[in-house]
């Protein structure tokens, strides 16, 4: 059985009913994606460790109402990439998984230098690319010209 | 004789800056080394350098204006980063391409790929004292340059794909001009074999220095020739095959131990594989358009977002665009290989000898304006 299956059920006893969406024809590029809650990241990222992925780009997309973490998952086996994201208040700390996958470890430095995230448990959120003074966070929308600021419900509603 | 086996005088432990200008960091890198003598207790390397923000200059620009920048990122690769950012796009607002123009972009990949292999191939054995076959390589490489550029007009920072296709038709004189240089580039590496591969001081240079272990390349999510040096065969090509290259007959080389020499085999073995893939490119081309011109000239993706990767020179390159419906990005992320492929030498460099550092973060190959973005 792929290791995309298994994660799939181990997912379905851990979360409710309806946090997981399906993707047969991989419109965004993953088999599934989970909405995870903030407080289940930590037990999701295991679950995904002991199913033998790696852990392939951590992002945060910024909204009016709310900023989402977003993880891609992947493994060494054809078609088996998948996402899951949670939902974190503005400036609020995000679990981190920078003990589960250590590339977590450098990626949560740059969300935190680019959107001011704080992850708690990551004990070196230095700044990776920005100058080490930098006290902004350039990526955030409300920092420089920016085209949309929206509500999360306006592109994902 | 004695004398030597005392032990050290001083014992400390010293801080030395490899870096930033060092001819071995390919790009602005300083890696940070805390040494016991000759030996590395922690490698902490400082990045950021090169970074111009291309992921907020992605929210401030239409989709097409953001094309060139794609190809600035890895500038040793910028077909492939270029093809894989009109491919995101187009996946994301269902723009068809015409079979003429997936051949054309393939083989233009694939030339980048093998230029961007050999620049490693040249660099990587200089770093280690050998002149010659550097001169040897950008000869070769110099052609695929003049080939790329009769094309896209540029040498290095390519920006040749558009949303349906490409900018130009390519005519009879490239697809001799690339047919030629294939043979060329196979009629070499018995020469590059002869003088770099089984040369006993680079064998020793790279046998078993740098060892990356499947774990750790799990773990710091290594991808590309350094994760097949490691013996895992993967390859997105092969894993989810983009464009046409189900098409094509190609081998995945993988290595067994994932040190340095595994890491050198596998990438002159791609190359070898890339000739293969332009070679039935070429004979299965079609004729037709180049590029789809029912396509809108500005794009506006429906709402919601797409993640594509493709295989660059140094691994998996994943561009994560989210739209909002307008004409510009509202979220532009691209998950870049370098950024794991360095970041894996905190563990790797731990113990090694600073003389074999230089070797390792050689064999690594790591364009760091990639990771600065």
């Amino acid at each position: 059985m792929a290791k995309k299956d298994d994660i799939l059920q181990k997912l379905r006893e851990m979360l409710a009913e309806d946090a997981i969406r399906m993707d047969e024809a991989y419109k965004a590029g993953v088999a599934f994606s989970a909405q995870v809650p903030l407080d289940k990241v930590r037990d999701v990222a295991a679950a995904f460790k002991d199913g033998g992925f790696y852990l392939e780009s951590v992002t945060v997309l910024d909204f009016q109402d709310t900023v989402e973490l977003v993880y891609h998952m992947n493994a060494h086996e054809p078609k088996s990439r998948v996402s899951f994201r949670a939902l974190c208040g503005h400036d609020q700390p995000a679990p981190t998984v920078s003990d589960i996958f250590a590339t977590a470890e450098w990626q949560e430095r740059e969300i935190h230098e680019f959107f001011g995230n704080p992850f708690t448990g990551n004990t070196d959120l230095r700044r990776l690319l920005l100058p080490e003074d930098a006290d902004y966070y350039p990526l955030k929308k409300t920092f420089g010209k920016v085209h949309a600021y929206v509500k999360r419900e306006e592109i994902y509603g | 004789m004695a004398e030597q086996l005392r032990e050290p005088v001083v014992d400390q432990i010293y801080s030395l800056n490899l870096g930033p200008q060092h001819p071995s960091t390919h790009g602005v890198l300083r890696v940070l080394l805390d040494l016991d003598g000759e030996f590395i207790i922690k490698a902490d390397p400082i990045i950021g350098y090169g970074h111009r923000g291309h992921e907020k200059m992605g929210e401030n620009r239409t989709y097409k204006q953001f094309m060139p920048n794609s190809s600035r990122m890895d500038y040793l690769s910028g077909m492939l980063f270029n093809h894989g950012f009109a491919l995101a796009v187009e996946k994301l607002s269902g723009i068809e391409v015409p079979e003429r123009a997936k051949y054309i972009r393939t083989i233009c990949a694939e030339m980048n790929r093998i230029s961007s292999h050999l620049l490693w191939f040249g660099t990587y054995v200089m770093d280690l004292g050998g002149f010659t076959p550097f001169l040897y390589a950008f000869d070769d490489r110099e052609q695929i340059l003049d080939i790329l550029d009769s094309v896209s007009g540029s040498r290095l920072t390519y920006s040749y794909c558009r949303f349906g296709g490409v900018c130009k038709d390519v005519g009879t004189d490239f697809v001799d001009r690339t047919r030629a240089f294939v043979k060329r580039l196979l009629s070499r590496f018995p020469d590059y074999h002869n003088l770099v591969t089984k040369n006993i001081i680079f064998i020793h240079r790279t046998r078993g220095v740098g060892v990356v272990t499947q774990e750790q390349a799990r773990q710091f999510g290594v991808t590309g020739p350094n994760l097949r040096a490691t013996g895992i065969e993967y390859d997105v090509r092969k894993a989810e095959p983009y464009e046409i290259y189900d098409r094509f007959d190609f081998n995945v080389p993988v290595g067994s131990k994932g040190d340095a020499l595994d890491r050198y085999n596998v990438r002159l073995e791609e190359m070898v594989q890339s000739c293969r893939i332009i070679e039935q490119a070429l004979d299965q081309m079609p004729k037709g358009d180049y590029h789809n011109e029912s396509a809108a000239f500005k794009v506006r993706p429906p709402k919601g977002e797409v993640y594509f990767a493709v295989e660059s020179a140094r691994g998996q390159t994943g561009y994560y665009l989210v739209s909002d419906g307008s004409a510009f990005p509202y979220r532009c992320h691209i998950r870049v290989p370098s950024f794991g492929n360095l970041h894996v030498l905190t563990d790797v460099l731990k113990g090694t000898l600073v003389a074999d550092a230089i070797s390792i973060l050689g064999s690594i190959d790591v364009v760091i304006p990639e990771i600065d973005r």
